[in-house]
């Protein structure tokens, strides 16, 4: 696609990506025009395309006007260190947090979360271990899905989407509803944690079948990148 | 030899500048009107004319809207008050400064 080179370079040398579309979308109807302009001129279409692309200028000429002007640069690609280190367990801990705590209210708005409260109904035990199950399934491979799109947008190296896979595993959140009929003070005992945590670190030990599933769908996302970036160094 | 653009520098921006004072263009219409209206003196590179009016546009000097003209969609740039005064600046800078090389010259002429 015309003018696709263009924004990979501009991408690559750090043009945040809603300046790079808007340079490209002006540039195409620029080039329409001159086409225009030298159709008028006699030439044919064909000539006509190839001089108007002529005299807008080579990519290399096109990129450096632009990469010239810094104040286009985008912060994750000024400072990505300042993206993909704090922000993935924060957003992971945030987003467990919000869905973990509604659970919790609703509980608690019924009082199923009481002391001494009797198991919860139906409806409840559904609902908890649904939403533990999607916790535990989609929190960390989306949140580590969204850092891998942004460093997909904006054509980083892989090491910074790697970073922040690697937070997410080692800083791991485990949810977990437990319905325990026989427990005399809770009827149901729900909770998220990080992995250094030793409660979490038992529990973790009865799930690994389900902590590993996370993990391994924790990795996808950075493992589509690479994949990607191979099959497209190939082609070139 | 190559070129030095230092005394370039700032000419483009005036050229732009002073164009969008009296109505509002878009960049093929800007790039043909200061190639027609300096005689090709002046010609800034058809395509890098848009960098420069995206920072003039950031630095708040121009304002831009997407408008449609016989079936065209193109971005419209027209003047700020920020960038009437930017112009106001310029203009006063290189008037000093056309003086200057005109007596330079003037006085290199009356040495020979």
């Amino acid at each position: 696609m015309l003018f696709d080179n263009l924004a990979e370079i501009l991408l690559k040398g750090g043009v945040a990506p809603r300046h790079v579309r808007r340079y490209v979308a002006e540039l195409r109807e620029h080039l329409e025009d001159l086409t225009e302009q030298q159709r008028h001129a006699g030439y044919n279409q064909e000539d006509a395309a190839l001089r108007a692309r002529a005299l807008l200028g080579d990519d290399d000429e096109l990129a450096a006007a632009m990469l010239e002007q810094k104040q286009f640069r985008s912060f994750i690609a000024r400072a990505p260190w300042a993206v993909f280190i704090p922000l993935p367990p924060i957003i992971a801990l945030l987003a467990s947090r919000l869905i973990f705590g509604s659970l919790a209210q609703i509980g608690g708005h019924y009082g199923f979360l009481a002391n001494h409260a009797p198991l919860p109904p139906l409806w409840y035990q559904v609902l908890a271990t649904d939403v533990t199950a999607i916790l535990n399934l989609f929190t960390m491979p989306l949140t580590a899905a969204l850092f891998v799109a942004l460093a997909a947008r904006q054509r980083l190296k892989p090491i910074w989407p790697l970073a922040a896979t690697l937070l997410l595993l080692v800083l791991f959140i485990h949810s977990d509803a437990t319905f325990a009929p026989s427990d005399p003070e809770h009827g149901i005992v729900l909770g998220f944690a990080p992995i250094f945590e030793k409660p979490a670190q038992e529990v973790m030990l009865d799930h690994w079948p389900l902590v590993t599933a996370q993990y391994l769908l924790t990795l996808v996302p950075w493992l589509w990148l690479l994949t990607r970036r191979q099959m497209t160094h190939s082609k070139l | 030899m190559a070129e030095d653009n230092s005394f370039m520098s700032g000419l483009p921006e005036l050229a732009i500048l002073r164009l969008l004072q009296d109505q509002e263009m878009y960049g093929y219409e800007i790039v043909q009107a200061i190639a027609a209206r300096t005689a090709q003196a002046l010609s800034p590179g058809e395509g890098v004319i848009y960098p420069l009016l995206h920072g003039l546009e950031k630095a708040g000097a121009l304002k831009s809207r997407r408008k449609t003209v016989a079936g065209r969609s193109r971005v419209y740039y027209s003047l700020t008050v920020k960038g009437a005064r930017r112009l106001s600046t310029l203009t006063s800078r290189w008037s000093d400064l056309n003086g200057a090389v005109q007596a330079l010259m003037g006085g290199a002429l009356a040495v020979r």
